[in-house]
């Protein structure tokens, strides 16, 4: 059901409307998921109508396979300035909405917004952040955390999405940090890049989601199908985070995708010159591990980092010279 | 003066970004105290950078009467290519570097940047002070604002700057990830200085704070002197709670009958709100009470719930 929860004046024309999209009957546990706090976060919002398209289709009866349990809410767009300006941030303000949460009713355009979504995801007991990679750059599909507990585990392991990254707090004005100050399980899904829509991504993100949400009952699968594969998903710290800087400036002719696995030594484009031609760099992974991030918009700095990777550290059992259950291949 | 570079990076068709710091050294061996003055976080706030020239143009001259008891570090333009472009965002990344102090997830430009500038800040200051124009909408009257936390320590200070205004307010989160806040925290002590409008310099308001910023060397011992080299007007010292903000109530054009600096009264027009399609007044934007106007807006086209003004008020809002 889609419902509009605020009507905010504007100068010139009609008001602007902030919708939003539920599912199911109250009394249950509630998914949010919330979508385009950016403006040029494409992605997240296509993955938020394809899920609208989903359960309007599972609620209608359209959809043999599933029954909805529980209760989700989805706000698509957000940041509706900014998406109607074609742009990351709304012009007038210049303001990153993730950066006006819990908001204010009595405030200014983003403030409000923020404070209608903020106010209607409050009771929520899981919460989903759709999104893209920052400006610049392309992220392969993979889940964003802050804290590593045993619910956010199961949330992650529920998803079976195979890379999890832990990232340092956030900005405590942002959407992510006021959902799990207020004790909703609470993870960011990245993938792709802003200002592109990567439907291949979101297919991986919107299976993840179904997979959850059948996981824990919010829908049920009646086909009663056992998946062919449960994907374990990797944990990595901080510390695991590997960034491979340009030493020179110019244009990056990338040579790896993202989402690949990469070995150190190994190359993932070249820096050349742009009145030249010539090559002034070779960028290398300078480790092991999964390329979660990489450069994507060709004309870098110098100091700029051109990728991202994920590493991981021998299980001890890796070193063992004998086969062991766990570490075996 | 010694220039210095603190931090060099090669762009990909132009000239490199470059950070610039004017030293200004203590003729004694041990600095009485090291105060740095910053401007340009924000490339659209230009009266920050005209008071650097025109500090670094005094300074310059106090040098040659070996003045300086202290050490003076200018960092004029630390955005270098938000700066050249006039926007508040380095336009390549759209990133607010004052939002980029502390502790950041992903590496960036931006974020190394703020990293190098604080460190280097760090070790060359016992006292800062942050110089800051509004946004595109609002005209500030020239004033610094103080987290609640750091009052005792940076009032005094403050007094001594000329400003007509101490606004000290209660934290807010937002402010954990800004260079004064980080400076603060870090036990430095650092005045942000909020004055007149982006974009625009307005020379009353930045001669006003050169008097203010000359008088807060002397006065810390940095600058050696018998003589006052400004005289400076003590400001007033608003408590949170004392602070009016007067909203709009619909969206529209707000065309204002006043200028900041002034003392209204309670029910005094400030401006009206317009509807420009329909020629329709909305709103008559009176004053709810009596006090100083030291924020108004200046940028007609308002949202609902925009700030079209600030008072500063002798009784609690």
């Amino acid at each position: 059901m889609k419902e509009k929860v605020l009507s905010v004046p504007t100068a010139f024309g009609a008001p602007l409307e902030l919708y939003k999209n539920s599912w199911g009957k109250s009394g249950h546990e509630i998914l949010s998921i919330v979508s385009g706090l950016q403006g040029d976060h494409l992605n997240g919002m296509y993955l938020s109508s394809r899920l609208s398209q989903f359960l309007d289709s599972v609620v209608e009866g359209i959809d043999p396979n599933y029954t909805l349990k529980g209760q989700v809410i989805s706000f698509p767009v957000a940041n509706l300035n900014a998406i109607q300006s074609g742009s990351r941030l709304w012009p007038y303000d210049g303001m990153d909405m993730d950066l006006a949460f819990p908001g204010n009713p009595e405030g200014e355009t983003s403030e409000a917004l923020a404070s209608a979504i903020y106010t209607h995801t409050a009771d929520s007991y899981w919460g989903i952040i759709l999104q893209s990679a920052s400006p610049h750059y392309e992220d392969a599909p993979h889940i964003q955390v802050t804290k590593l507990d045993g619910r956010i585990k199961k949330l992650a392991r529920d998803l079976q999405i195979d890379t999890v990254r832990k990232l340092n707090e956030t900005s405590k004005v942002s959407l992510f940090h006021q959902w799990y100050a207020h004790d909703i399980i609470t993870v960011t899904l990245s993938a792709g890049s802003p200002r592109t829509l990567n439907v291949q991504q979101c297919e991986a993100l919107f299976q993840g989601i179904v997979n959850f949400m059948v996981a824990e009952k919010i829908l049920k699968d009646k086909r009663k199908i056992k998946p062919e594969e449960n994907i374990k998903p990797r944990f990595y710290q901080p510390g695991d985070e590997v960034a491979v800087l340009a030493g020179t400036a110019g244009m990056f002719l990338k040579e790896v995708k993202v989402g690949t696995a990469v070995q150190a030594g190994q190359k993932i484009g070249e820096i050349r010159d742009i009145y030249s031609g010539k090559r002034r760099e070779e960028i290398t992974a300078t480790a092991n591990g999964f390329l979660v991030t990489l450069r994507q918009y060709p004309i870098v700095y110098e100091k700029e980092p051109i990728a991202i990777i994920l590493t991981t550290k021998k299980s001890w059992r890796e070193y063992l010279p004998w086969p062991t259950r766990r570490g075996a291949n | 003066m010694l220039s210095q570079c603190i931090f060099s990076v090669e762009t990909p068709v132009g000239p490199p970004v470059e950070i610039i710091r004017h030293t200004f050294a203590s003729n004694l061996p041990k600095p009485v105290k090291r105060v740095s003055l910053v401007a340009g976080l924000h490339g659209d706030e230009l009266e920050g950078l005209y008071i650097c020239h025109r500090l670094i143009e005094t300074l310059k001259n106090l040098e040659e009467q070996n003045a300086f008891k202290g050490e003076v570090h200018i960092y004029p333009a630390v955005n270098p290519q938000a700066l050249e472009t006039g926007t508040r965002l380095w336009p390549f990344f759209s990133v607010d570097i004052n939002r980029t102090f502390g502790q950041t997830n992903t590496p960036s430009l931006p974020s190394e940047i703020s990293k190098i500038l604080l460190e280097d800040l760090k070790s060359n200051s016992d006292l800062a002070v942050d110089i800051h124009s509004s946004n595109l909408h609002l005209m500030e009257l020239p004033q610094i604002r103080i987290i609640k936390d750091f009052e005792k320590k940076l009032v005094p200070l403050a007094k001594f700057c000329n400003v007509d205004l101490i606004w000290v307010h209660p934290h807010a989160e937002i402010f954990e990830s800004t260079l004064g806040y980080s400076l603060n925290q870090a036990k430095i002590p650092t005045l942000v200085i909020e004055t007149g409008i982006c974009l625009r310099i307005n020379k009353n308001y930045c001669e006003q704070i050169v008097l203010g910023i000359l008088n807060l060397l002397q006065q810390t011992g940095t600058l050696d002197g018998d003589e006052p080299l400004a005289n400076v007007t003590p400001p007033k010292v608003v408590q949170p709670g004392y602070v009016t903000m007067i909203q709009a109530k619909n969206a529209g054009l707000f065309v204002k009958q006043t200028e900041v600096g002034q003392i209204v009264t309670e029910g005094e027009k400030i401006g009206d709100l317009i509807d420009p399609v329909e020629g329709k007044v909305l709103e008559e934007i009176r004053s709810p009470c009596s006090g100083l106007l030291f924020t108004l807006r200046e940028h007609p086209l308002t949202s609902k719930g925009a700030p079209l003004a600030r008072i500063a008020t002798e009784e609690p809002a």
